[in-house]
């Protein structure tokens, strides 16, 4: 499952890592993406729509911690995707 | 001590001229930017005449990503609000940004998101996209305005229908007059040429079937516009102090409310409301005073206004020139009155008075001077616009030479 998913969630990231000049990997910085306070809830729609799977995200409730890479996003994403 | 305000710059996106010095280039040659067309969403659509603004895409996609998702409301708002702020010369620094007020209204808002969303929702069963009502709500222009400017002194929407704009220009000037910022950026967007909309607006049986004819006896009407009008609004010490170029005084300001009626315009009312307005200015020469008319089209509006301002000025009604640029532009609705500001202001600058174009017939129940279909070379030393809202909410703004 996790490996299926890995490449399309990098896809949906890179589209909206409009601040990002090098190529996307899981060791990009999320610093680095150009990313805004909306983009996350933004990401989490579109993987919801594209993969059709539910991601259980509240905002409120910041899942995800303290994350640096892009890498740490995926595991999250993958996670939630789980659960 | 008094705090005068002063106008230091505007902006505009309209139909006959996405920025400030096309406008006025429209405006002198009665250009007409409303055409028949069909607005669409997906297989749902209606044909009617509406006046759109063209050519503005390019320049919605260099305002950067936060914009490119936001609603056309909020990108055309930017637009115009970035052109005032270059027009004015001001530095938005730290200490300047902390008193500076953003007061742009819309009459709708985001309409184009709310039709998006219903349409995925009801049509196709899709979920609303996450960021549909930070698209919607009617202060999200003024919040991007704000936000991209770092304007961080009173800023809201102000929601009056087609007086929205005017009302925003009044009140943020009261706002800087009493001290709670030097400088002020006024006006409203307005994007409602979507299918909805002009469905609903359909609906109420008041749009023109084939242009907008203010004041002429065939009129049948008004045509939907959109667009931004957004002026830099400044207490005329600080423009001083920054050497800024004053365009215009905004000598007077009048709001008031027919109490009445939703739909049926009070003479009374928009009367009293020009009096209110003009009470702090002294008119001695009535050939100098241009009145960019609310001049709608509509066969109950523009007998009303003449009435109205006959009623302010008396014996020297007859002296005024008086134009709708809404036969030019359309009617944008909440940011009428910001693109009317700006051309009242146009006509004090350049002393070239706008046309009502599209007058071929006479109506005896509108007989004032309305600068027929072609614009009038007078110098103007007072020029007021009028905006009188659906649900009666009046609002005049009176700007002077500078």
């Amino acid at each position: 499952m996790a490996d299926d998913i890995e490449k399309p969630l990098l896809d949906i990231i890179q589209e909206h890592a409009v601040g990002l000049t090098a190529p996307l990997t899981r060791e990009t910085q999320i610093a680095d993406l150009g990313i805004d306070s909306f983009s996350i809830v933004e990401i989490i729609y579109e993987v919801e729509e594209k993969l059709n799977v539910e991601v259980p995200f509240n905002a409120n409730e910041n899942p995800f911690g303290d994350m640096s890479t892009v890498g740490d996003l995926v595991d999250a994403l993958q996670n939630l995707i789980n659960k | 001590m008094t705090r005068n305000v002063v106008v230091t710059g505007y902006g505009v996106v309209s139909p006959i001229g996405a920025a400030a010095a096309s406008f006025r280039d429209g405006l002198a040659n009665g250009k007409c930017g409303i055409e028949t067309d069909a607005f669409s969403i997906e297989e749902l659509s209606i044909t009617l005449p509406g006046a759109q603004v063209r050519d503005i895409d390019d320049r919605i996609d260099a305002l950067g990503p936060a914009l490119k998702r936001a609603d056309r409301v909020s990108q055309m708002a930017v637009l115009a609000a970035d052109e005032a702020i270059a027009h004015a010369g001001l530095e938005v620094d730290d200490e300047t940004g902390a008193r500076t007020a953003c007061i742009i209204g819309s009459g709708i808002g985001g309409q184009g998101s709310f039709d998006r969303t219903y349409y995925d929702m009801l049509k196709k069963e899709r979920r609303p996209h996450p960021l549909t009502i930070l698209r919607v709500i009617p202060n999200a222009p003024a919040s991007h305005v704000s936000i991209r400017h770092g304007l961080r002194g009173p800023s809201f929407a102000i929601a009056s229908a087609c007086a929205s704009a005017t009302h925003s220009i009044g009140v943020c000037a009261d706002i800087i007059r009493g001290g709670s910022a030097d400088v002020g950026l006024a006006g409203a967007s307005e994007a409602v040429l979507t299918y909805g909309a002009l469905e609903a607006w359909n609906a109420m049986r008041i749009l023109a079937d084939e242009t907008c004819r203010p004041f002429s006896k065939n009129r049948n009407g008004l045509s939907i516009g959109e667009g931004a009008g957004v002026l830099v609004l400044e207490e005329e010490g600080h423009a001083k102090v920054r050497g800024a170029s004053i365009l215009a005084r905004l000598s007077g300001f009048g709001m008031n409310a027919d109490g009445k009626d939703m739909i049926n315009p009070s003479m009374e009312g928009a009367a009293a409301c020009m009096q209110a307005a003009l009470q702090t200015v002294e008119i001695n020469d009535p050939s100098a005073v241009y009145i960019n008319a609310h001049g709608t089209g509509t066969f109950l509006n523009d007998p009303t206004e003449t009435k109205a301002i006959r009623e302010t000025f008396g014996a020297g009604a007859d002296d005024l020139i008086v134009s709708s640029t809404k036969s030019m532009h359309g009617h944008l609705l909440g940011a009428a009155g910001g693109i009317e500001a700006i051309a009242a202001i146009t006509a004090l600058e350049t002393g070239v008075v706008p046309p009502t174009i599209n007058l071929d017939e006479p109506d005896p129940d509108c007989d004032l001077n309305y600068a027929p279909n072609e614009a009038v070379e007078r110098r103007i030393d007072v020029a007021v616009s009028n905006s009188f809202a659906f649900g009666g909410m009046n609002a005049a703004a009176v700007f002077e030479k500078a």
